[in-house]
């Protein structure tokens, strides 16, 4: 009997597979089927709440399973079938357990034909996880894998597509598409009012126009607190205009971008990016009302992100909707730093 | 034999490692970036629910993975900052409560320090033939720092970044050319790629290098760079594969120029001169990146120093590991929590105010 066929009646009967793919040797089994997925939970002895990425043969296969946003459109078209996988919103059309507890889903599409072949005759995703047990060695052969494992596990196994010591190419690399979900941003624009507009043509204009708003607003200061609400596209210069409030404030520090930190505190002054926000009680996990009843003066980059929330402060602090926007390049594209800064209250 | 049990919860990651003076027993990531399919649940702002829930499993994982009981670790160590406060508040709850039950000295480590000192994780020389000042340079998702030692313990920061730091940017290009995030692994091997397709030579787009004609400033600066690029990929919307590999392989390159050339323009210009044969210690997640580590191994040797990089992939990004290797040294000098209670987080800790 061909290989592919007696994987599928495997895989069919809620059997444990062990696969090679362009990367390390995989485990599968049937990720729609509970019981199978259980079974690999025991062979991977995994503990709690740790999702598990799925194979897929192509990109019509894993439109049934998770919601593709145009940032994992781009990825699935560019890069797969490849050594990545793509997290997308999943569909909740898998076993328990596969999905992660936000109901996001990984998804693979390797680059090696034989699994494509299997995944593709049987018709369903199967798991696509390392055949090592957790924290054990990359299995790159089949040696690597039994030597590490104990007898139970072994005895889990029900068939192993054994091809040779595989290429030492390093496992995929993880890339989570949901940040970038339109719902995320489902809020809509915001209209300001009392606009007011100035062009900045450059980071220090952008700064001065930071500086400047605070001190029209400084009757404010230690009285309530005051957030500026920054949005405006990558590169547009929230951070400048950050610094720019800072040096207002009299604060020596070099204001550098919160990306990573997700909130930095100076004496002061909150500057907090929202990117990688997306409830309310994720954002007030940030201590957001220490911040408020300090009267602190709190900047938020993204902040269209949480838009709703900010409108939720509006008895207690003055709110300050700031949005910088790039201005199309002059004629030569010279002139890279024009920006529109408009602000005004919501 | 120094046992430490080191942990470290300064963002994402939850990690505990146990190291043996400058060795490593165990080093336990619970990661989203870690290369298994170890996604999901990771959004920061879960940062602490996600913290609490694992660390008394990571930590388990560490001591059973490194044979070793509490009563035969000599003292706990904890990352107190920089970091986000939420999650550095998870780990070092956790290190005081175990210090107390166990009646083991704490030492508060600060995780850029731990970087730095990477390098000398199952180091195979004699530390003291170490020549001080020595240099260090910390590149990160969170840090772009270039560091002198005075001596371990004894930092000053040389320069730093202005705005992104190195690792934030290239996770940013990513985003920007639609690759998801955090994208900077992916941006190098597209970038690679590019290499690949174009026999090493491939098509670059002009973008300016940050800082040119503010040289004296002798910062890192990534914002300008981040304005050009956005531009040039609207620019060139709607984007192929060839176009995302070459502006991949442009920003790339642009960045870690920008990088080696104000490093060199510190080192030459900083007021002091190098010990030959002085040591360049590397540490942080960018410096994963192959083509990062053969622009500063190349920057290293002009300067007639050598550059020390870790000796395993797991100890490029965030780890407990390396939090123990600094406690090492902290406990040689005897520098411990004075008062385990009331011990806080820090986190906006400076490496160059440590000791102060």
């Amino acid at each position: 009997m061909k290989i592919v066929d007696q994987a599928v009646i495997v895989l069919g009967r809620g059997g444990l597979i062990v696969y090679p793919t362009e990367t390390t040797y995989g485990v599968g089994v049937d990720a729609t089927n509970q019981k199978a997925v259980n079974k690999l939970a025991r062979y991977k002895k995994r503990p709690f709440g740790k999702p598990y990425s799925i194979a897929v043969s192509d990109l019509k296969m894993a439109e049934k399973y998770v919601n593709l946003n145009q940032t994992a459109l781009n990825l699935y078209q560019t890069l797969l079938p490849g050594p990545l996988t793509i997290v997308s919103m999943g569909k909740h059309l898998v076993a328990n357990g596969i999905e992660s507890e936000t109901g996001t889903l990984g998804i693979r599409i390797p680059d090696y034909q034989l699994v494509l072949d299997i995944i593709k005759a049987f018709g369903l995703p199967i798991t696509a996880t390392s055949a090592n047990a957790s924290y054990q060695k990359r299995p790159y052969k089949i040696s690597d894998i039994l030597e590490n494992i104990s007898d139970k596990q072994r005895g889990l196994i029900d068939l192993i597509i054994d091809v040779g010591e595989l290429p030492h190419n390093e496992p995929s690399t993880v890339i989570d598409t949901t940040l970038d979900d339109p719902i995320v941003l489902r809020q809509g624009e915001i209209k300001l009012q009392d606009k007011n507009e100035v062009l900045s043509r450059s980071e220090e204009n952008t700064q001065n126009i930071g500086k400047e708003l605070l001190q029209k607003y400084e009757p404010y200061l230690g009285k309530r607190p005051i957030i500026f609400a920054l949005e405006g596209p990558m590169g547009a210069g929230k951070t400048q205009f950050t610094k720019g409030v800072a040096k207002a404030l009299g604060i020596k520090d070099e204001i550098v971008s919160p990306t990573f930190n997700l909130v930095l505190e100076y004496p002061g002054l909150v500057h907090i990016d929202a990117w990688r926000i997306t409830s309310a009680a994720n954002f007030n996990t940030l201590e957001v009302n220490k911040f408020l009843s300090d009267k602190s003066v709190i900047a938020i980059e993204w902040a269209e992100k949480v838009q709703d929330i900010i409108r939720s402060y509006h008895d207690e602090a003055v709110i300050l909707w700031v949005k910088i926007a790039y201005l199309p390049a002059q004629a030569g594209g010279q002139n890279n730093n024009d920006r529109l800064i408009s602000w005004g209250t919501v | 034999m120094t046992k430490i049990l080191a942990i470290d919860t300064s963002c994402d990651e939850t990690s505990a490692a146990v190291t043996d003076n400058l060795s490593i027993l165990s080093n336990i990531i619970w990661s989203q970036a870690s290369l298994h399919t170890q996604y999901g649940g990771v959004l920061p702002s879960l940062a602490q629910r996600e913290h609490k829930a694992r660390i008394d499993f990571v930590i388990q994982k560490a001591l059973t993975s490194a044979q070793c009981l509490m009563p035969n670790i000599s003292a706990v160590a904890v990352t107190q900052g920089p970091g986000l406060a939420i999650a550095l508040e998870v780990g070092i709850s956790k290190a005081k409560e175990l210090a107390i039950k166990y009646h083991k000295p704490l030492i508060a480590v600060n995780h850029i320090e731990g970087h730095l000192l990477s390098p000398l994780a199952n180091f195979k020389f004699q530390i003291s033939n170490f020549k001080f000042p020595a240099l260090g340079l910390v590149i990160s998702g969170g840090h772009t720092e270039l560091i002198k030692i005075n001596k371990i313990g004894d930092y000053e920061i040389l320069t730093q970044t202005q705005d992104d730091a190195l690792g934030e940017a290239l996770d940013k290009a990513a985003r920007m050319l639609g690759l998801g995030y955090p994208g900077g692994a992916i941006l190098e091997k597209m970038a690679k790629l590019a290499c690949l397709r174009r026999q090493g030579d491939p098509k670059s787009y002009a973008l300016p290098l940050p800082m040119a004609g503010k040289e004296q400033d002798n910062y890192f600066s990534y914002s300008g760079l981040k304005t050009a690029f956005y531009r040039l990929v609207e620019k060139e919307k709607p984007l192929t594969k060839e176009k995302i590999y070459n502006l991949a392989v442009s920003f790339q390159s642009t960045a870690f120029r920008h990088l080696i050339r104000v490093s060199s323009l510190t080192i030459r210009s900083s007021a002091y001169s190098l010990v030959p044969s002085a040591s360049l210690l590397v540490g942080g997640g960018v410096a994963a990146n192959v083509e990062v580590r053969k622009r500063i191994r190349k920057m290293a040797k002009e300067f007639g120093i050598k550059a020390l990089f870790p000796n395993s992939k797991k100890l490029y990004g965030d780890n407990a590991a390396m939090i123990g290797i600094a406690a090492y040294f902290k406990f040689q000098r005897k520098e411990f929590v004075k008062d385990i209670a009331s011990l806080d987080r820090l986190p906006r800790f400076s490496i160059s105010d440590i000791g102060i």
